[in-house]
């Protein structure tokens, strides 16, 4: 499996519009993206609602057709069945049919997924213990709470042991301890060799799990490659506080510094980098009395990389 | 390829079968049915005839109700409560899941005509009318009917939403039923525009005035049995014909 050539999805210059309303007003939801995931990798899909995550999603599971460009899963058309019987899918706020018990659909999932019935049922209630949902597994889902729905969304997902997972938004709905739970079995399947594409605009999840992201913003790919080349780890800015600074002083501090908050006797300096440091250093051995109580690098983190992008794509050119 | 029809037409029947909108129609039937007796004084020594037509009628009005309100939504509500994703997401093959909807429906109006048709025998006997096994005939008819609507509220429900799904399939049950005087309309109109419309909805639609044999059947007027196996072929093709199309319009559909 591991000689497999080209990447498992492969998206070159795609474009998808919409014609909406009676007016048919055009939307432009992809606009020119260009995107590889590997074998093997977790992969995040970044950015905010409306940015044109579900829209590729739904290219790449052959239910949306590009206007222009290709994607190819597993190195087929979208389409394909051969491609389809090869991988998992939660769709985004998942709703399954009201008047079937979570076991009835798992088992419906596993057939139309070819697992062979004798394995289906083995396969179900493994997965039924694996999210914690054999409580419910006999009971209609029209009663679910979003939570459970999303459990058995996931379970549905990997009911047919398959190579690719794609997860649109899947910890939405779940609580901290099922984030968690859910965080471990998506490690586990990068583990076993499977590759996960999961789109998200919850930042910790993808700090915390993801090999590589790729961040798309107003339908345009801004961004892809490893967290540690994005947040290049760089120090942003450095917090100094200090203590027992007279007026006269404040000022000259101020000067070297970004901002500053007075609160009581301490106060907050917020500089540039390790050179104005040393200068906010300087300054407070020689004016004496003044004591530095602590110093805390700030490096940037992925929201501030996010909200950055967000306010440039919200600017109008 | 039948497995995959299979599973989504198992899966069909059970949601359709355990809907409220399904019991309350069968029920509603056999009330109809039974209320036959409160016209027995009415009815001038034709009772038995009379018990037995409200009987088939219910039947066969029941069952066009759940084909049209069930059918009507039947794909669309896969696509509005986007359950059409997990289901295509899989290998499954867009005409497949037509077809499996289809099957699975037609299975929910067997096990409704066998419900309905028991309980109608039932109800000769308490009202003391010896049932003839030839009334069956009549529900074979409404069988062949629905293998027609059923294909027609699937098509619409691939495009449309389940109200106008619903009085589209209603307005082709209506017009069916009235193809022969279409015909007569089309040959006297002086209007070649009404001429051309009328010759038009007359080879498009569904003649299903072929399919009650009530008369007969009741008043035991003769009954060509080989009429009967004619209307059967013909609700086979045209069904085909219809879920052929339903499938490619559903093919081209994005979600």
């Amino acid at each position: 499996m591991s000689s497999f050539p080209e990447p498992v999805i492969g998206v070159t210059r795609l474009s998808k519009v919409y014609r909406s309303g009676l007016r048919m007003k055009r939307v432009q939801a992809l606009n020119d993206v260009t995107l590889e995931v590997e074998r093997g990798e977790i992969f995040g899909f970044l950015g905010p609602n409306g940015a044109g995550k579900t829209t590729l999603i739904k290219v790449l599971m052959g239910l949306s057709e590009p206007t222009s460009g290709t994607a190819l899963v597993l190195g087929r058309p979208p389409r394909d069945a051969r491609v389809k019987a090869r991988l998992g899918f939660l769709p985004e706020s998942p709703y399954f049919y009201d008047h079937l018990t979570a076991r009835e659909f798992l088992e419906l999932a596993a057939r139309l997924s070819g697992v062979p019935k004798s394995e289906a049922v083995g396969r179900v209630t493994g997965l039924l213990r694996l999210l914690r949902t054999e409580r419910a597994a006999d009971v209609q889902m029209r009663g679910f709470s979003r939570g459970m729905l999303q459990r058995t969304g996931i379970a549905q997902a990997l009911v047919a042991d398959p190579e690719l997972v794609v997860l649109d938004e899947p910890m939405g709905g779940l609580d901290p301890i099922g984030r968690k739970e859910f965080r471990d079995i998506i490690v586990d399947l990068r583990d076993r060799g499977k590759t996960v594409f999961f789109s998200t605009h919850i930042l910790s999840d993808v700090e915390m799990i993801c090999d590589r992201v790729g961040i798309v913003i107003a339908g345009r790919m801004v961004e892809v490659g490893r967290l540690s080349e994005i947040l290049t780890g760089d120090v942003e800015s450095v917090e100094i506080t200090v203590r027992g600074v007279t007026g006269k002083t404040q000022k000259i501090l101020e000067r070297v510094s970004q901002h500053s908050i007075k609160s009581g006797d301490e106060l907050l300096l917020t500089v540039k980098n390790e050179e104005d440091v040393e200068k906010v250093m300087a300054i407070c051995r020689e004016v004496g009395g003044i004591r530095v109580v602590g110093i805390a690098p700030h490096r940037r983190t992925l929201e501030d990389y996010f909200m950055e992008h967000v306010a440039k794509a919200g600017r109008p050119s | 390829m039948m497995g995959r029809v299979s599973a989504v037409a198992l899966n069909t029947f059970r949601e359709s079968i355990r809907d409220k909108v399904l019991v309350t129609l069968i029920i509603f039937a056999v009330f109809v049915m039974g209320s036959a007796r409160v016209i027995q004084p009415l009815a001038l020594g034709e009772e038995a005839k009379i018990i037995k037509d409200v009987g088939l009628s219910a039947i066969t009005l029941f069952s066009v109700l759940i084909a049209v309100l069930i059918g009507g939504r039947i794909v669309y509500r896969e696509v509005e409560k986007r359950t059409i994703y997990i289901i295509l997401a899989r290998p499954v093959r867009r005409w497949e899941f037509i077809l499996g909807k289809y099957l699975g429906l037609m299975a929910v109006l067997v096990v409704s005509l066998v419900v309905m048709t028991a309980a109608f025998i039932a109800i000769l006997f308490i009202l003391g009318v010896a049932p003839q096994l030839y009334l069956l005939l009549a529900v074979l008819a409404t069988f062949f009917e629905l293998v027609v609507l059923t294909a027609v509220a699937v098509l619409f429900s691939t495009f449309s939403t389940p109200i106008t799904g619903a009085v589209f399939t209603f307005a082709v049950y209506f017009v069916g039923h009235l193809s022969r005087d279409l015909k007569l309309l089309a040959a006297m109109s002086p209007s070649p525009i009404v001429k051309a419309m009328s010759y038009v909805f007359y080879y498009v639609l569904p003649n299903l005035g072929n399919f009650n044999i009530r008369p007969e059947v009741v008043y035991g007027a003769p009954l060509d049995p080989y009429a009967l196996l004619l209307s059967g072929l013909y609700a086979l093709v045209y069904a085909a014909t219809l879920l052929l199309i339903s499938a490619t319009i559903f093919n081209r559909r994005e979600f």
